[in-house]
């Protein structure tokens, strides 16, 4: 017999409200336990993701926690947590390699951040001090400069090349011997081409001396930029943070800096593709041997080479510093310090835990772990874990091989003058870097054949309109 | 007194309404589940993002920013040029299509092809092809002395690339929309003009063109509408550059959104669009009524 219209209501309406009744109940007993949601940049090796799930692992037993970690590749995972801070529904921690960039100035501004001084305190005596500032943000709500972030791992600028290749243009192989005086260290590169094609012009005929990345859609972009400006002794922003760009001095140092990009690229010494490369491509052009040497801004290069050919590694490539400005001024280096964000609007509202967790991670010894898995990669900026012998002596070949990529990579953080990009300073420089500005400078040159002049005040004024908005 | 028999009468009918004896309350439970559908997937996004699109301070942003500027140029030379030469090659190549015999069933078949290869494989074999280093296009231009070419990294070039990708693409599924189209046209129409000496040009002139105008309208709105929001083939194409000069309406919209963090300025790219969309829209409506 079928239901009438008022007994089926009644039937579904205690239904619904039994099914309810038992959804619900868990959550009580799942209330006990604290919750913590954390949002993790996946690794560029398993190797780090697998070392950071132990120590999530060992965070949940040890403190009891409902602990939540998802790994996320990093241009998604910035797109996941814009979102997630535009919907004001964060998770508790947030790790991209993009935060210190895009993401912690500009939120930090908006008061979306929670504040981490009490963390940089605690920490304070283990870090690599110059490293700090990345996080010293202004809140525009607040209207206060604090720490809103909590910075872990580092990457810079060096050069890579092919020892075999350097030596088949009848050059010399040993990094001690390439010069690096600015004029003859880049002369070098265009002669190994030269010489290379001269020796076999089929083989050569496509092999570039310069990997230099120009174009506004790499991050690569930037770092080469910046670099060079540095070089010619440069500032976009005074320490104050204010646009000084267009000083008579700063104007010829970017003049100076754009004619040299320009140059290299229109004598024939730049791969033309370069203009549309994004951040990997140098990297799958050295891989490919199709470039001599290229400057990148992470180990990736000689770490993609260590998993996949050792012999590479070890004997066949060699990682060496930025060259020493005209004036033979030793280059101080750009470095980008990643950032760990605690959103104010997350998930469990649990802050204290969130970074509990992030204290837990930094722990000497498990970071250590942690970051060795990436093979060097990164570099710590806690002094403690910098010590260990990894960063110094870096890998060991099967043949007792010394590492000829690593060693010089450390020697550059702890030894030379370093400088953390100036997004903490300005969230303007945020979007000067999201548009690429210098890159697309670079382009009106190769691509437009503008003069450097017309070019660098280009980009001068669009630096100032960008600024002006951020008052 | 008038509104009072109103307010009187709207009150009744409300409580008629919800009444637990009327037919209409089990109707709005059950719609229930669909409503709050509608509400969370249109009525939310909608308010999300007119909620967001009236700030003149995005406008200002906008409209002073050159990459914008440039960026609604690209939109209308892409738009405006895909849209109308694919549509007419299609016209054109659905009267080949239509003629019988066993190679053009097999010339169709290939013809196809394209449409049926994900935009992916696609847009990178195209890239391949325009590598400045390594691309078929420098190695025959070098051959032919006449040097090499940045394709993808000189503005036009590269716009250039996006719109013949697109054509590429999408050309056959127009095609086969105006050969089912063809195919609707009475053949004694075709037999009468044949019988009165029409030539072929004649015939399309007077027949084909006439009976074909306005699905092809139509078809042309809807892929104009279609083409304004296109993201897939510029971001996988150039990405929006070199320079940012290659950008569309989708992939700034993207580059605001989250390279930027600026969801607002996102937001205000398509409004800018919104009175051109939806003017096409509402004669895309009135044409199929």
């Amino acid at each position: 017999m079928g239901q009438t219209r008022r007994q089926f209501l009644k039937t579904t309406a205690v239904g619904a409200g039994a099914a309810a009744s038992t959804i619900s109940f868990p959550m009580v007993s799942r209330g006990q336990t604290k919750k913590l949601v954390v949002w993790w940049n996946r690794g560029y090796y398993k190797e780090e993701d697998e070392s950071m799930l132990k120590i999530a692992e060992d965070f949940r037993k040890q403190k009891n926690v409902d602990l939540d970690i998802s790994f996320t590749i990093q241009e998604d995972l910035r797109n996941k947590i814009i979102s997630a801070l535009t919907a004001r529904r964060g998770p508790d921690v947030a790790f991209c390699f993009y935060n210190d960039w895009e993401i912690m100035p500009k939120y930090a501004w908006e008061g979306q951040l929670i504040e981490t001084t009490d963390v940089i305190n605690e920490l304070k005596p283990r870090y690599i001090e110059k490293f700090l500032e990345v996080a010293y943000c202004y809140d525009n709500k607040a209207k206060k400069r604090a720490y809103y972030g909590v910075p872990i791992e580092a990457q810079t600028m060096h050069s890579h090349y092919w020892k075999d290749l350097v030596k088949e243009a009848g050059l010399p192989d040993d990094p001690a011997k390439i010069p690096m005086k600015w004029d003859e260290h880049w002369a070098f590169w265009k002669k190994a081409q030269d010489n290379l094609r001269k020796k076999d012009p089929t083989k050569y005929a496509k092999v570039y001396g310069i990997g230099m990345t120009e174009s506004s859609s790499a991050t690569d972009t930037i770092y080469n930029f910046e670099m060079t400006l540095l070089t010619f002794s440069g500032q976009i922003f005074s320490n104050e943070g204010k646009v000084v760009a267009d000083e008579p001095k700063n104007r010829e140092a970017i003049v100076k800096s754009l004619k040299f990009f320009g140059e290299i690229f229109t004598s024939g010494y730049v791969p033309p593709d370069t203009l549309s490369w994004s951040d990997g491509d140098n990297n799958a052009n050295f891989h490919s041997k199709s470039i001599v040497m290229t400057p990148n801004p992470s180990v990736s290069i000689p770490a993609h080479h260590y998993f996949n050919a050792p012999d590479n590694y070890f004997n066949k490539s060699a990682t060496i510093e930025w060259p020493d400005g005209p004036d033979g001024r030793k280059p101080t280096y750009m470095v980008a310090v990643k950032t760990v964000l605690f959103p104010k609007d997350s998930a469990n509202k649990n802050p204290d835990l969130g970074k509990e967790f992030v204290k837990f991670v930094v722990d000497p010894k498990r970071f250590a772990e942690y970051i060795k898995g990436a093979n060097g990669r990164w570099f710590p900026a806690f002094k403690d874990v910098a010590a260990d012998p990894f960063f110094s002596r870096g890998q060991v070949g099967k043949g007792g091989e010394k590492d000829p990529h690593l060693p010089t990579v450390t020697k550059i953080y702890l030894e030379r003058n370093t400088k953390v990009f100036e997004h903490w300073k300005n969230p303007a420089n945020s979007q000067i870097y999201a548009e690429n500005v210098w890159g697309k400078a670079m382009t009106r040159m190769d691509v437009d054949k503008w003069s450097a002049e017309k070019a660098a005040d280009e980009a001068i004024g669009r630096v100032k309109a960008i600024v002006a908005q951020w008052r | 007194m008038a509104v009072g028999t109103l307010v009187a009468r709207s009150t009744a009918a409300a409580t008629g309404i919800l009444s637990p004896r009327s037919r209409n309350l089990p109707g709005l439970l059950f719609s229930l589940p669909l409503l709050a559908l509608f509400a969370c997937f249109v009525v939310y996004p909608l308010f999300f993002v007119v909620t967001r699109i009236f700030d003149r301070y995005t406008y200002e942003v906008l409209f002073s920013d050159p990459v914008y500027v440039q960026t609604i140029v690209n939109t209308v030379v892409y738009v405006g040029v895909a849209v109308n030469v694919k549509l007419f090659l299609a016209l054109l190549l659905s009267g080949v299509l239509d003629s019988e015999g066993k190679a053009t069933r097999f010339l169709s078949a290939i013809f196809l092809l394209p449409w049926a290869i994900p935009v992916l494989p696609g847009i990178l074999s195209v890239r391949w092809m325009m590598s400045s280093q390594w691309g078929i296009l420098n190695l025959i231009s070098e051959d032919l002395g006449l040097g090499t070419h940045h394709w993808l990294a000189s503005r036009w070039t590269a716009i250039g690339a996006i719109i013949l990708f697109h054509i590429w693409k999408y050309l056959p599924f127009w095609t086969v929309i105006f050969l089912s189209a063809r195919r609707g046209i009475p053949r004694q129409l075709y037999e009468a003009a044949s019988i009165d000496g029409a030539g072929p040009l004649q015939t399309f002139r007077y027949i084909s063109l006439p009976m074909l105008g306005g699905i092809y309208l139509i078809c042309t709105l809807l892929s104009m509408v279609f083409t304004i929001g296109d993201f897939t083939n510029v971001q996988l194409m150039t990405g929006g550059g070199p320079g940012d000069s290659t950008h569309v309406l989708a992939t700034l919209a993207y580059r605001y959104t989250f390279r930027m963090g600026k969801i607002d300025w996102g937001m205000g790219v398509f409004a800018t669009a919104l009175p051109v969309t939806l003017l096409f829209i509402f004669v895309l409506i009135k044409k199929i009524r």
